[in-house]
């Protein structure tokens, strides 16, 4: 795509991406505690966390309206708000901006819903490409123990309800989670995704993303973190 | 068959949508309001049902829309976005529902003008097209034309300069009445490069409000009668569209990496 291109601002940008229960958001945790005790001025950048854009998002699933357009479409709007007034700005200051989950997440639940797929690739491409884009690969039935065993229930786009793969909660979220892990699939060649085995132990998956993200970092100036 | 620009929506089943789609078309303060106005009952009168519908009126998004104008914060592609997702949301809601069940939609603006806007403010031109290639085509589009020295005086004397519709967010000039006349310019010119690729038919909207509804109404009447198509009225260009854009900038990351390049 003509307009994902590499970011020519001085900061670097670290994504997680991964199905649920795949462990990332543990991982970028403790990428995050890692950079910020080597001294690199780091920042999280949220999805879903513009104020503007909330109220309208929070409506429409509470009432269970959003179609799959208007689900990728207001989703797309919220990540602007971000990319525009949060990540563009930190990573033109120089600073280390950490997303759990990024573009990638939209294309594969809104290709998941029936959006056509080169429509949502172009859909965001006003997005900066990653510095590295981390991947986590798990089994679903691995993903899905880790997550039904601690939850107590699944909110309805949370679990793919809106698709009508099935009545029942759980059993619509494993289909909708296993439609989702395909698409990542697909999109680990076509944008490089860089894989980590999720079925590693925790230490020895948080070595490999260090040991990437370092190399990464080798050639960064260092934004220093106000004392 | 009806069609879309590009992409169709999930579940969206273009053979049933056996009504009409009308779209007035133009830009602020140029009239719309008034002439869908008199259509309405007109239409209603040779038995037609119509379904009125407009811009930034969606429940899902319109409250949204209004609230973040208030505050001016919203970034070029961030408001391009949400006034998306208020088409799509108006799209699916109200105007495909009517199509199915065979009533004329009469739309106050379509993609045009929220691509237009955006367009002016820098957003890259490729870009919109596609973000709205999921749009159904119209069986018509008119579009009221108008040149800036025209607009002005139903400006000044109806409600008044707007933040909004002077463009203000860009800051073309301190000066609303500047401002306005740069801004719109420049809407005018970008109406007139989708005119030509989107195929809309022309109406002098200079003229008085009376004889723009006799064109309207001709020109409608040929769409719902079912005559083939063919340019209804050929006006010269006004003079103030050849003006630039107000903005070239596109704030966009530059272009050149491709995706998997190193």
């Amino acid at each position: 795509m003509k307009r994902y291109g590499e970011h020519r601002f001085p900061g670097k940008l670290f994504i997680v991406e991964g199905i649920d229960g795949s462990g990332k958001s543990t991982q970028l945790m403790l990428l995050h505690q890692w950079l910020q005790a080597e001294g690199y001025g780091t920042v999280f950048s949220e999805w879903n966390s513009s104020p503007l854009v909330k109220e309208t998002t929070k409506r429409g699933k509470k009432k269970e309206m959003l179609t799959p357009a208007t689900f990728s479409l207001i989703h797309a709007t919220d990540f602007a708000d971000r990319m525009e007034h949060n990540i563009i700005p930190l990573l033109k200051a120089g600073a280390v901006v950490l997303c759990d989950r990024y573009i990638y997440t939209a294309f594969a639940r809104d290709v998941v819903r029936g959006m056509d797929p080169k429509w949502v690739r172009e859909l965001y491409g006003f997005a900066v490409k990653p510095t590295t884009a981390f991947y986590f690969r798990v089994p679903l039935e691995v993903a899905m123990h880790r997550i039904l065993d601690g939850r107590a229930g699944l909110k309805f786009y949370e679990a793919g309800m809106d698709l009508g793969l099935s009545e029942d909660e759980e059993e619509s979220f494993r289909i909708f989670q296993g439609r989702i892990l395909e698409e990542y699939e697909k999109m680990v060649p076509e944008f490089d995704l860089t894989a980590i085995d999720a079925t590693l132990p925790i230490e020895e998956q948080q070595s490999n993303m260090r040991q990437v993200a370092k190399a990464k970092l080798a050639q960064a100036k260092r934004l220093r973190v106000a004392p | 068959m009806r069609e879309t620009y590009g992409v169709v929506l999930p579940g969206m089943k273009l053979a049933d949508l056996t009504g009409k789609l009308i779209v007035v078309e133009g830009t602020d303060g140029v009239g719309r309001t008034t002439q869908i106005n008199l259509l309405k009952p007109w239409l209603e009168q040779q038995g037609r049902a119509v379904l009125e519908t407009g811009v930034s009126r969606s429940s899902l998004a319109g409250r949204g829309i209004k609230q973040a104008k208030e505050g001016h914060t919203l970034g070029r592609i961030t408001l391009s976005l949400f006034y998306a997702t208020d088409f799509a949301d108006r799209l699916e809601n109200e105007i495909v529902p009517a199509l199915r069940a065979g009533f004329v939609v009469l739309t106050d603006r379509y993609i045009f003008s929220l691509m237009a806007r955006a367009m002016v403010r820098g957003v890259d031109p490729e870009w919109v097209r596609s973000a709205y290639n999921f749009a159904l085509k119209p069986d018509a589009v008119f579009y009221l034309r108008i040149g800036v020295d025209d607009l002005i005086p139903r400006v000044v004397f109806g409600r008044g300069f707007d933040y909004w519709e002077s463009g203000m967010d860009l800051h073309p000039s301190e000066d609303m009445y500047e401002s306005f006349r740069k801004y719109q310019g420049a809407l005018l010119s970008q109406f007139e490069v989708l005119g030509e690729e989107y195929g809309f038919d022309i109406v002098d909207a200079s003229a008085d409000p009376r004889t723009v509804f006799e064109q309207l109404k001709a020109g409608i009447a040929r769409v719902l009668s079912g005559e083939p198509r063919e340019p209804l009225f050929a006006i010269p260009r006004p003079k103030e569209t050849a003006e630039m854009p107000v903005s070239n900038v596109i704030e966009m990351p530059p272009a050149k990496a491709a995706a998997g390049g190193d």
